[in-house]
């Protein structure tokens, strides 16, 4: 028997089965699209079908994320921030400190010594400082989004994206490049822009050392850099931080699965 | 798992029947011949002792949200020009305005007579942007007061003697002049002793509060201010809160909790989301929270008893206004949530950061730090508005109320721990 987190975003959604030994047999991620359900299912079934179990053997599951209540599998709903500090903290016992930038949302949690959330403070109102704003910009720039912490890291001067909004920064683009700057520079100024809403996310919680990244744009080199020079540390950072809520619903899926002993 | 439900009680049915009345007849005061009155600011009870029928600015937009009105009060707000980030409750006024002026349909039950005169004792700058609309678009006179914001405790006093020479210098005479007789003083004090009265019972059903589980929720509560608002003064406040009350009573005889399962106590901060405050009570009854007391809801009158009644009715009046005051203070704005938390064994806050109303929403990060720190509780914000759909987010609020619910437990388990 197995346990299951599965983390539904608004862009992606993961899947992670984690044994008794808290071992990480599989995962997978995948665009969540616009029917939550059958994402979660089809996600879910991957990633059974990775560890070489399936549904049958899931002690428990714990979904999370935006469409928590569209799995119907799971037994439980937990908040993605009490997932979040759960995995980061088992991820990397000194973390005291998460900073999650997803698709649609970015937060900052302080983290327990028990990997209890203390505090947290999160942007879901606004896309900027989000994945989406980087989306928008990676269109608007006709650039692979995988490949902007590269761009960044060429960038040679500085420019500005000021703008608070996504719409307005993405016209704020359109002139730079009118202007002539080129794409390294405005690249970069992007991941700053990102990094100034989510220090102004820190500044209302204060900085708290450890400090770890999680969410899909913790895979964006440049906005790592930004954040790491911005917080004046070293980020700990996992070997995939995108499925980190989904880990986390799978570790308290495994604190309460019924004779979590008889577990594989 | 059982779903948790809210026993509602019966008495609170009664008020929402009241309050439509109290709104039917100031929309019929004026075929009457009666001339009526608009505030912004706690000066009604000055009107109502002259029995002007008086419109109350929060009253009626927390109105108008709780009936879902607000969204096309709005829309014709914004249609004639108002931005949509400016404060709500003064946008559903503006969308009043323009159903007068320009005939923009709003629904019948939300429509209110232009004033023949507005009065204003702005506790908050949106205050006097209302007065100033009323006057620059219809001519009516506004008589304006200032009510100052206090700092500290030793400042209430020292307001309150600037308050009543106002109230004596500036309202009185501009209530004489509008309604061609002299202020009645006697029934100022009948107004005050009928809130007073009110008031006391209410706190009698305050100490209901303190029960584990209670047997009624803060939401019981905030239906139930009408009494010290516009139906101050009005028959039936002092005789809802007998009843209320005696149901309280009975429900500790019977065992009759006000939510079946109540696993959680919080404060719940700032103005509430009248658009929503069904939605709002359910979601937070399906976590077993239930929600004690706040600031805002303890503005009026947190202690009757310093309600003087028997002298002077005006620097009674003058005393009234300083109490509502006092949760303004900066200095004393963690002090009374200490306190709440204290009284009542809270475990967790809830900061309503109303999205459009600065006025409330300041410092209240600040002071969910302060109270972690002295008791160890966690406390989340919740942006949105009040009444605007517009900065509704159901999926936001159940992961702060979802996230709230689990800091609550893990520190209950830390505690049990220790």
């Amino acid at each position: 028997m197995v346990v299951a987190g599965v983390d539904v975003g608004s862009l992606y959604t993961k899947a992670l089965i984690l044994d008794s030994a808290q071992n990480v047999l599989s995962y997978e991620i995948i665009r969540s699209g616009f029917i939550y359900q059958e994402a979660a299912s089809s996600c879910l079934d991957s990633a059974l079908k990775k560890s070489g179990f399936n549904s049958h053997d899931i002690a428990y599951a714990v979904s999370t994320g935006y469409g928590r209540a569209r799995v119907s599998s799971a037994n439980e709903h937990i908040s993605e921030i009490s997932c979040h500090a759960r995995a980061a903290k088992w991820l990397f016992p000194e973390v005291h400190m998460v900073v999650d930038i997803g698709g649609q949302d970015s937060k900052v949690i302080y983290v327990g010594d028990h990997g209890q959330v203390l505090n947290f403070v999160m942007n879901d109102k606004c896309a900027a400082g989000t994945g989406r704003f980087l989306e928008v910009m990676a269109e608007a720039l006709s650039v692979d989004l995988n490949r902007m912490g590269d761009f960044s890291a060429q960038s040679r001067n500085v420019v500005e994206v000021s703008s608070q909004c996504t719409v307005f920064a993405e016209s704020e683009v359109i002139s730079l490049l009118t202007a002539g700057s080129n794409r390294e520079d405005i690249i970069a100024a992007i991941h700053r822009s990102i990094i100034r809403r989510v220090m102004a996310m820190v500044g209302q919680l204060g900085k708290k050392e450890r400090v770890t990244m999680t969410g899909g744009v913790t895979k964006n080199s440049g906005v790592l850099r930004e954040l790491e020079k911005s917080l004046d540390t070293t980020l700990l950072i996992s070997e995939e931080p995108q499925v980190a809520g989904a880990l986390g619903a799978a570790l308290i899926a495994l604190s309460k699965a019924p004779n979590r002993n008889h577990l594989n | 798992m059982e779903e948790i439900k809210i026993n509602r009680l019966e008495t609170t049915k009664k008020i929402g029947p009241m309050i439509n009345q109290y709104w039917e007849k100031l929309r019929q005061a004026p075929a009457q011949g009666k001339k009526t009155a608009w505030c912004a600011g706690p000066l009604l009870w000055m009107t109502k002792a002259m029995d002007m029928p008086t419109h109350e600015m929060p009253a009626y937009a927390a109105w108008a949200g709780g009936r879902h009105g607000a969204p096309e009060l709005l829309e014709a707000a914004e249609n004639d020009g108002f931005l949509p980030e400016s404060c709500s409750y003064h946008r559903v006024h503006m969308g009043l305005l323009a159903n007068v002026r320009d005939g923009v349909p709003i629904r019948e039950d939300m429509q209110l007579p232009i004033p023949d005169i507005m009065f204003t004792a702005p506790l908050c700058p949106e205050m006097a942007h209302l007065a100033d609309s009323v006057y620059r678009r219809f001519g009516v006179p506004v008589v304006s007061m200032h009510c100052p914001t206090p700092y500290r405790e030793a400042d209430i006093e020292r307001h309150t003697d600037w308050m009543e020479r106002e109230l004596r210098e500036v309202i009185v005479p501009a209530l004489e002049e509008v309604c061609g007789r002299p202020f009645d003083n006697e029934r100022l004090r009948e107004v005050l002793i009928q809130l007073k009265e009110a008031a006391l019972l209410r706190n009698e059903c305050w100490e209901f509060f303190k029960l584990k589980p209670s047997p009624w929720t803060l939401w019981d509560y905030i239906v139930s201010m009408g009494p010290f608002v516009i139906l101050a003064g009005e028959p039936g406040g002092v005789e809802y809160y007998k009843e209320l009350k005696a149901e309280l009573e009975q429900r500790v005889e019977q065992g009759i909790p006000a939510l079946t399962q109540e696993k959680y106590r919080v404060y719940w901060d700032a103005l509430c989301m009248y658009g929503w405050f069904g939605v709002i009570a359910r979601k937070l009854a399906s976590l077993g929270i239930n929600a004690i007391c706040g600031r805002y809801p303890w503005e009026l009158f947190p202690r009757p008893w310093l309600i003087d009644t028997e002298g002077d009715p005006i620097r009674a009046m003058a005393e009234l206004i300083g109490e509502i005051r006092r949760v303004y203070a900066g200095e004393l704005y963690p002090q009374i949530v200490a306190e709440l938390v204290e009284e009542y064994d809270i475990d967790g806050l809830i900061m309503f950061s109303f999205r459009t109303c600065k006025n409330w929403s300041m410092g209240q990060q600040d002071v969910v730090m302060e109270i972690e720190r002295r008791y160890g509780i966690p406390g989340i914000l919740l942006d949105a508005d009040g009444i605007d759909p517009r900065y509704y987010s159901d999926a936001q609020i159940d992961t702060r109320f979802l996230a709230l619910a689990e800091m609550m437990e893990g520190r209950k388990k830390l505690r049990q721990r220790d």
